[in-house]
């Protein structure tokens, strides 16, 4: 549809206006594609224009997740953006595209929960031991956990998705 | 040409030898090497210096994340055989720096080969061989053992019970984002192990094929070359040397693949090709989920 238009040029369409000078609004002719450039007779009464087609432009979605507006400290939902510096620890935990923290949890069996960290970068063992760690000061008791060096991930058996994601978000990642 | 980890005897090389198996004597005493053996530590040219003097001739045009840097890299030119490079390039960490995840690019490679593949192997069933409807003797009295029909898998002759159906498709389509995350993966390998050069422009002065190779066997980049460009024309010196050349081969930047850049030992970009690469494969880091199809069309496709 978009080549049709572009087809018409503007001296064709001054053309038209001053030969047929109709008051009132434009009126937009929809062609099928199959009408080539120069065969163009409108019937006596229309006018063909191109400006309104900002209209349908606009409504064609983008296709790239938006950068979030500056903030300063956490929105109302309790979201809040990465530290501007990144933390000088040993491990990098990136966001997902869509600006979130990446933990996630998993139940497979109907019984067993797990919690995923992925999107991890660096040294992924010294985050193991820090989420260890903070675990076991959370919960008092040793968490398996499972690195995965390949895909950059680490695999604890509960689910701690909320407290993990605090503790990133509080570390500035 | 020879490349093998046991160096040319010389001091140096007797050294490196020594530290990489420590406890062991060095090199023994009758151990003949062949004249034409290759360092390619030596033969290489290491890496641009943080305070390398040659200008930064493109610098990433996304932005790249505050934890990484960008990569830099010798920009070179094809004019001269022997010739020194122009510039720098910056290179996005997250197209040419990514981890090396062998088993992406495994799958990525066998997807390439079996999803064009189409079996034609086909085999005929008892049913469909010629004959066989009659039971050839009776059931009992005979003294032999009972048969139904002369095609039974059983017999000379007979229908395979098993075998191949028909035209079999080995068809399956991958995910986006892994054929994606190959690609990236296997220009990171590349640049990791050096046999990623980028070049500022494909002008040849000659349109002779040999001194393509010449060039090759020189700045030892490799045996083979695939040199990918992302311009509307290719120069004409650059096709005619490189169109009975086996070895090596020239794509547009859409066409470039994992199959390819595994085949070819060396891959050369030009400046286009990497701006064109980073931009299209970094897109899909920060995409939505496609809504209809992506080949139709939306407001900011890359």
């Amino acid at each position: 549809m978009s080549a049709c238009f572009t087809l018409r040029s503007k001296m064709m369409h001054r053309v038209l206006r001053c030969a047929f000078q109709l008051p009132g609004p434009s009126v937009i002719r929809l062609q099928p594609m199959c009408v080539a450039v120069g065969e163009h007779n409108p019937p006596c009464g229309t006018l063909e224009t191109t400006e309104e087609y900002v209209f349908v432009e606009r409504l064609i979605p983008p296709t790239r997740v938006p950068v979030p507006p500056r903030h300063d400290g956490p929105a109302p939902s309790g979201w809040a953006p990465p530290s501007d510096v990144p933390p000088s620890l040993p491990y990098m935990v990136r966001r997902s595209r869509m600006h979130n923290i990446p933990v996630y949890t998993d139940i497979s069996h109907g019984n067993r929960r797990t919690t995923v960290v992925r999107r991890v970068e660096g040294d992924i063992w010294a985050l193991d031991g820090a989420v260890r760690e903070l675990l076991k000061r959370l919960t008092g008791t040793d968490r398996p956990t499972q690195v995965n060096e390949v895909t950059m991930s680490i695999r604890i058996k509960g689910h701690y998705d909320k407290e993990i994601k605090e503790w990133l978000m509080q570390k500035g990642f | 040409m020879l490349r093998i980890s046991v160096m040319a005897c010389s001091r140096g090389v007797a050294k490196r030898f020594m530290s990489s198996m420590s406890g062991e004597s060095s090199l023994p005493s009758n151990l003949r090497l062949p004249s034409n053996l290759v360092d390619p530590s030596r033969t290489k040219r290491p890496p641009p210096p943080a305070d390398s003097s040659l200008p930064i001739i493109r610098t990433c045009d996304s932005s790249v994340p505050t934890h990484l840097s960008p990569l830099l890299t010798w920009v070179e030119s094809l004019a001269a055989q022997q010739g020194d490079p122009v510039g720098l390039a910056q290179l996005h960490p997250d197209v040419f720096a990514v981890p090396s995840r062998l088993d992406i690019l495994h799958q990525v490679e066998v997807w390439q080969r079996s999803y064009k593949r189409i079996s034609y192997a086909n085999t005929k069933v008892r049913s469909e061989v010629r004959g066989g409807g009659r039971k050839p003797w009776r059931q009992k009295g005979s003294g032999r053992a009972r048969v139904g029909s002369i095609r039974s898998p059983l017999w000379r002759g007979g229908g395979v019970s098993h075998g191949p159906r028909g035209p079999t498709s080995y068809y399956y389509m991958l995910p986006m984002k892994v054929r994606v995350m190959g690609l990236k993966v296997a220009l990171s390998s590349k640049l990791a192990q050096d046999y990623l050069y980028v070049v500022e422009s494909l002008d040849l002065p000659t349109p002779d094929p040999l001194y393509i190779l010449d060039l090759l066997r020189q700045r030892h980049w490799g045996q083979s070359l695939l040199i990918v460009d992302a311009c509307d024309e290719l120069p004409e010196n650059l096709l005619q040397a490189t169109a009975n050349l086996k070895t090596v081969n020239v794509i547009p930047a859409i066409g470039l693949n994992v199959h390819s850049m595994l085949k070819h030992e060396a891959v050369v970009l030009t400046l286009a090709a990497v701006r064109f690469l980073e931009s299209k494969l970094l897109w899909h880091d920060e995409r939505y989920t496609p809504l209809y199809p992506f080949k139709m069309p939306y407001s900011d496709l890359p």
